[in-house]
């Protein structure tokens, strides 16, 4: 693992085709009359196929980056640019449809539908993507994807569970066959083992890090845990609202 | 195709949505079956109200306008006038007054003004030619009636006041009438009973009251199912009337049927209002020409009134259904603040976000309004069967057929009504499922996913 300061030279950013990157975004929040600042102009790149961790204490503002990278939440100034484009001066409805076909969430609380079951919750963005009409037309190849995931994810005897009765574990693989369902190039994984029991984080991790590898997949990582952080291929840490080490500074790990 | 798809899943999964779909059923159902009734009602009281007037009624007025010109006091030259036009299918002439009526061997003097004596009663006295009145009223058709009691009806309706077989003239014979069938169950009367039947006809010159008296033999019954009527009315023959009031008078309205009522309705009467006056028929007033809902408006009025009235009255049951389907979606919307987070982060607008939650409504009155519409419709059809299953089974009388004109309880099912009160309630359930789906839609994802 090498461990980077946040952003490279233009020059640079080109040869690794960067897929996702942060410009001087800060975000604060007004609480009654008082101001809080939690991130000071963070710059940040992900790269195409890059499996990129996150790491700061908590409060450090790493979620808060991770949600306007995410495009769930817009930077008090500065700007996201995914793809080439600046994703927050796009109308809301693109927005979405940006956020729906190339980022993939997977949340620490695995934040599935209780109503759905698994199958069912992984076809959700599917779902969102497609009109009802054109929907059913490609359900049956949907659905079969869907379930040779589920599969592939061990949890073909889960199919018609609904979250509540299947393990932290399997709630969490769950939802990252539901944030890889549409092949998206991004994955934004926060804290992802953060409510499992160690055996079983670390069946998870395998698992998200087999399938970056396997599609090669832009990973941002969000974790405060070394041992995770050491399994990425790039580092940054956050501190304060702000990414420590200067641009350019590569520090060799291990 | 989320927004069918969970739309349809958080309904089935929330039992607290059928009270919103209950709600609206209620509503619906009640608006169409009562409204049906009143319909029923309103047509019913029209058709019994219609069968004993003709389409037009021409009434002269007793004085002439300014002109100086008396107006005819006999009906030939109204009745010929009035046949001339193409569009009239029969007209006739009618000499009414009042009268009080005495039953069978009351030879007793006539106390008129005695409000104790239960057997006197004030009836209302119809002078009509029987050929020309089957042309134009139902009068025949009341004649063809059975009495509730049984036997009474006229025997020869084409020939009613022929003296019926159960008369044994004691000699001289006396003139025919018939009499409604609630008067003559009133009276305890019986076909060929002979009935006394007072009444003055007061002119000018009179300086005193004198009443006439002349006594009847009952030839028998007419049922109209107008209580008014069916309690108060003697039919005799005009000639026989004019005779027992003494001149001038020979008739008091024209009436007439038209051969197209509802399309022509209007215009006969105001062609026959200009040429009855320009023949110096009439004395010109509007009131003398009058179509038969002018004639009973008050009481036409008055049911469709009614009928307004209830419908204001039961849309509030739907405002209700309304307000409830307003506290359900609402409280879906801060239940699920957290799947609307996740939706968000799937890639789903804030718009999906209010349609999600505006289709759980649509859900709710399709299901309330198709099940409402179902059951009104259907109870209207059956509610006569209905009332009587539930009186039997509880043993109470609901509605009790001796009050009314008809003795069963009638309904007409509106196609229109039907529609407007399933869109009504549609337009209700969106107005007020509009709020909470746009408070889901302006929710912020972020602060939707951190409510844990």
């Amino acid at each position: 693992m090498i461990q980077t300061s946040a952003t490279e030279t233009p020059v640079a950013a080109q040869q690794h085709g960067v897929l996702l990157a942060a410009r001087g975004i800060r975000r604060s929040f007004q609480i009654g009359p008082r101001k809080l600042e939690v991130l000071h102009g963070v710059d940040l790149e992900l790269r195409r196929g890059e499996l990129l961790g996150l790491m700061g204490s908590s409060g450090a503002g790493k979620s808060t980056l991770l949600h306007i990278l995410g495009l769930l939440d817009p930077p008090t100034q500065g700007e996201v640019v995914l793809d080439g484009e600046s994703a927050w001066k796009l109308p809301v409805e693109r927005r979405a449809r940006l956020r729906n076909k190339k980022i993939g969430f997977v949340f620490q609380f695995y934040h599935l539908l209780p109503e759905l079951n698994a199958l069912e919750n992984v076809l959700l963005p599917a779902m969102i993507a497609w009109s009802a009409l054109e929907y059913r037309g490609r359900k049956e190849e949907l659905r079969e994807r869907a379930v040779n995931l589920l599969q592939s994810f061990g949890l073909s005897e889960r199919l018609k569970h609904r979250p509540a009765q299947l393990s932290g574990g399997e709630r969490q693989r769950v939802a990252i066959a539901r944030a890889l369902f549409l092949d998206p190039p991004i994955l934004i994984a926060d804290e992802p083992t953060g409510n499992l029991d160690s055996a079983t984080g670390e069946k998870v991790l395998e698992l998200l890090l087999a399938e970056q590898e396997k599609r090669s997949l832009s990973l941002l990582l969000v974790t405060h845990d070394e041992r995770i952080a050491h399994r990425c291929r790039r580092v940054v840490h956050m501190t304060d609202g702000r990414i420590d080490g200067e641009p350019g500074a590569v520090v060799p790990q291990g | 195709m989320y927004k069918s798809f969970l739309s349809w899943r958080y309904l089935l999964r929330r039992p607290v949505n059928l009270i919103g779909i209950v709600g609206i059923l209620v509503g619906v159902g009640a608006l169409i079956l009562i409204l049906s009734i009143m319909s029923g009602f309103l047509e019913e009281t029209r058709k019994t109200v219609r069968g004993s007037l003709a389409d037009l009624i021409i009434e002269p007025a007793p004085r002439q306008r300014g002109t100086g010109r008396s107006l005819p006091e006999e009906p030939s030259k109204i009745l010929e006038l009035v046949r001339a036009d193409p569009r009239v299918a029969g007209a006739c002439a009618q000499l009414t007054w009042f009268g009080l009526l005495a039953p069978t061997g009351d030879s007793s003097p006539v106390v008129i003004f005695d409000p104790q004596n239960a057997s006197r009663c004030g009836v209302q006295l119809y002078g009509i030619d029987s050929a020309d009145e089957f042309q134009t009223t139902d009068l025949r058709a009341a004649l063809m009636q059975e009495s509730r009691r049984g036997t009474l009806r006229v025997l020869d309706p084409d020939a009613p006041f022929e003296p019926p077989p159960e008369y044994v003239p004691d000699g001289k014979p006396h003139d025919c009438v018939v009499v409604g069938e609630q008067l003559a169950t009133a009276f305890d009367l019986k076909r060929g009973d002979v009935i006394n039947i007072v009444t003055a006809n007061p002119r000018p010159e009179d300086t005193e009251f004198k009443p006439s008296n002349k006594r009847f033999v009952l030839a028998g019954t007419f049922r109209t199912k107008d209580n008014e009527t069916d309690l108060g009315r003697i039919y005799m023959d005009r000639q026989v009337l004019m005779e027992l009031l003494g001149p001038p008078r020979q008739f008091s309205q024209v009436l007439v049927k038209l051969k197209d009522y509802p399309q022509q309705g209007k215009q006969v009467r105001d062609e026959l209002s200009e040429k009855l006056y320009r023949a110096g028929l009439t004395a010109g007033y509007k009131s003398e020409v009058r179509t038969w809902e002018q004639f009973k408006e008050i009481l036409l009025g008055a049911i469709a009134n009614e009928k307004v009235l209830m419908a204001i009255m039961l849309s509030l049951v739907l405002l209700v259904a309304g307000f409830t389907v307003y506290a359900i979606l609402s409280m879906m919307v801060t239940e699920k603040r957290r799947d609307i987070g996740i939706l968000c982060a799937l890639g789903a607008t804030p718009s999906g976000i209010q349609a999600l939650f505006l289709m759980i409504g649509f859900w709710d009155v399709l299901i309330g309004a198709s099940l409402g519409a179902l059951i009104g419709v259907v109870g209207a059809f059956q509610i006569d069967s209905i009332e009587r299953s539930i009186s039997k089974l509880f043993g109470i009388e609901i509605f009790n057929r001796d009050v009314y004109l008809f003795d069963y309880i009638p309904s007409v099912v509106d196609p229109v009504s039907v529609a407007l009160i399933v869109l009504g309630a549609f337009v209700c359930t969106f107005v007020f499922a509009f709020w909470p789906a746009w408070k889901a839609s302006r929710l912020h994802p972020l602060d939707a996913l951190r409510y844990e």
